[in-house]
């Protein structure tokens, strides 16, 4: 089972908590896991019929202490609280289901004690409207972490473009989901360097908004709810709709444009004919000073084929804990500015946290540093 | 009175009296196999806390223990009126395998004289137990007989707040030794309660279903096995959260459970 809790929290700092992360799987596989390695391997695995009748009556709870190290030096000690939101009951029939999950799984971060905390996947987006809704605070302060999601989006677009040789200022960005904290933070950060923004999303008046507000900044762009609208092709797609399940087709874009799936779940359709396309996940970076857990939950709540790599949601609260910064700074919808996305990758990049490589479902999709083979990416794929 | 396994079926008179019997409503067959688990319930939490009066030193927690053991069999009595209503004879066993167990479990604390173990297992595990399985057949069962069950899960919730309290204080002195014997406890206790809320009874007959084993049968009266699980281990976490077992310890002891 790995380190045992004890050696990764010294008995001067147990009880402190830096720290909280609030995530849900987006699997029933992934949630298979995770109950696999609280059952201990002596004990046979719950049969998936069993984990999906047992798994929705599970309270939110800890599953597992977490000690996030910086290349500074620093240490932070945090707790990872499993809200146990059933993987397919992240659609808009459970939101008041859901909301009180997340509710359940913050009144616990508070208990804990713990000094800022990071709301993972959809966690942040039943919450970022509703911060009213959370519970008392007292000494605890709460994040989305969205602002360093979308640095390593930015981030992960731009390399992507040095990557295929593409030059980001002629080229057209199609951010799906446009109006989500996520979405509107990368249209901004993005479009003074594109030709041309399209800008999709189901809700109408907020895309009015959206487009105005960048239309004021001089950005050319379009708007529409229905991908078929738009007059032009995209060669850069973000795909950061707030989709309970890998559901997103694409339709018309450039056939080798780039395309960020910055969905949690994954917002591509396993359907999505995309043969020329480059795609790659986003919103995704690496603790390089490393990330122990206790138990042993490597690649089970981190389920990416390099180590240490987590959502940058998640990552945002260490950066932040990392810092001794324990401040809201992501909170509500649609306040994400450049300079905010400048200012929390800079604070995560003095701790050692960057975007981490990047890859998609086939593979790494960028030249590894010599400390990736590829074997070891083959050998974490298949865990 | 037998305070050791015996029947007590004659005390609370719960021989079936066909003069009040109203005409048999659709599923009857159901509730009475879902009634029989009940009062059989009942009347083993009467033998407990019967059991529980025998060991206490303090004469008020001898009357609150034996208050304690009338309650329940007025829930036994109250359960079988409710099964004459819709014309069934809910027969009960104490002796079935999985409650026996229970008993014996209980019994082992009682002959310990451990008090705070016997506290743990009906309070804490065999109460969680009912309070959730009656609280959802409760919204579920037709008229009168929901209306008993939700009755009955209320009143059964309320009575663990004096337990509860005796337990806080306990753990208050020592809490890695009160988690140290809820866990034993655990381990003897909810791995049979497990067997018993298991979806399918994989060991054969409870002893206390009328024929066949109900459990596929629950789906015809908007119920299943799988819900009333979750919902008592749901009520059971909830439990050792007001006793101030650390969730993270506790979420590991449920999730270790047999299925």
């Amino acid at each position: 089972m790995g380190d045992s809790i004890a050696s990764v929290i010294t008995p001067e700092r147990a009880g402190e908590v830096d720290f909280a992360l609030i995530g849900h799987q987006e699997s029933w596989r992934a949630a298979a896991d995770v109950l696999a390695v609280l059952r201990g391997p002596e004990r046979t695995p719950l049969p998936d019929d069993e984990i999906k009748d047992i798994l929705p009556w599970i309270p939110p709870r800890t599953v597992c202490h977490l000690e996030a190290a910086s290349i500074a030096g620093k240490k932070a000690h945090g707790l990872y609280i499993e809200s146990f939101i059933p993987p397919d009951r992240l659609g808009s029939g459970y939101v008041c289901e859901n909301v009180a999950r997340v509710r359940a799984a913050a009144a616990y971060a508070i208990q804990a004690g713990a000094k800022i905390v990071s709301l993972g996947g959809f966690s942040s987006i039943l919450i970022e409207g509703n911060f009213d809704q959370l519970p008392e605070r007292h000494n605890t302060v709460f994040t989305t972490g969205n602002t360093l999601t979308v640095a390593f989006i930015v981030q992960g677009i731009e390399k992507m473009c040095v990557l295929q040789g593409r030059d980001l200022e002629s080229s057209t960005l199609l951010v799906v989901g446009a109006t989500g904290d996520v979405g509107s933070g990368c249209a901004r950060c993005l479009a003074p360097m594109v030709r041309r923004v399209l800008l999709n999303a189901r809700n109408v008046e907020r895309l009015h908004r959206l487009g105005a507000e960048l239309q004021a900044d001089g950005v050319d762009g379009e708007i529409a709810t229905d991908l078929r609208e738009f007059s032009a092709e995209a060669d850069l797609v973000i795909c950061a709709a707030s989709l309970a399940a890998p559901s997103l087709l694409l339709g018309r874009i450039a056939p080798d444009a780039i395309v960020c799936d910055a969905g949690y779940p994954k917002n591509l359709s396993p359907k999505a004919e995309l043969p020329g396309a480059k795609v790659f996940f986003g919103g995704l970076g690496q603790i390089t000073g490393g990330l122990r857990f206790a138990p042993d939950f490597r690649g089970v709540l981190n389920r990416h084929p390099f180590p240490d790599v987590v959502h940058g949601c998640l990552l945002e609260g260490m950066a932040l804990a990392l810092e001794r910064r324990f401040e809201p700074f992501s909170q509500g919808r649609g306040f994400i500015t450049r300079g905010r996305v400048e200012e929390i990758a800079r604070v995560a990049a003095r701790h050692g946290i960057y975007r981490a490589p990047l890859y998609n479902g086939d593979g790494p999709v960028e030249q590894l540093p010599a400390i990736y083979s590829r074997a070891h990416f083959d050998r974490a794929a298949c865990s | 009175m037998n305070t050791s396994g015996g029947n007590i079926e004659r005390v609370v008179g719960l021989e079936r009296s066909p003069m009040e019997c109203t005409s048999a409503p659709l599923n009857a067959l159901i509730w009475e196999d879902v009634l029989a688990q009940a009062i059989t319930g009942e009347l083993l939490a009467a033998m407990n806390y019967t059991s529980l009066s025998e060991i206490c030193d303090d004469p008020a927690e001898v009357a609150d223990a034996l208050e304690h053991a009338e309650i329940e069999r007025g829930h036994a009595a109250r359960f079988a009126a409710e099964a004459r209503k819709i014309g069934v004879n809910a027969a009960n066993n104490v002796g079935a395998k999985h409650w026996k167990r229970l008993r014996e479990a209980f019994l082992r604390c009682v002959a310990e004289r451990d008090f705070i173990g016997c506290l743990i297992v009906q309070e804490i595990m065999l109460e969680s137990f009912a309070v959730a399985s009656y609280a959802r057949v409760g919204r579920v069962a037709p008229g009168s007989l929901g209306k008993t069950f939700s009755t009955i899960a209320a009143e059964e919730e309320e009575h663990v707040d004096h337990a509860m309290a005796i337990l806080r204080a306990e753990r208050a002195l020592d809490a890695q030794r009160l988690d140290d014997k809820v866990y034993r406890l655990h381990l003897d206790v909810m791995s049979t309660l497990a067997q018993m809320l298991a979806k399918e009874c994989k060991d054969g007959h409870c002893e206390v279903c009328h024929n066949s084993c109900v459990k596929p049968a629950l789906f015809d009266v908007s119920l299943s096995a799988a819900e009333l699980r979750g919902a008592s281990l749901r009520q059971y976490l909830k439990a050792l959260d007001m006793l101030g077992v650390p969730g993270e310890v506790t979420l590991t002891w449920v999730t270790q459970l047999p299925v």
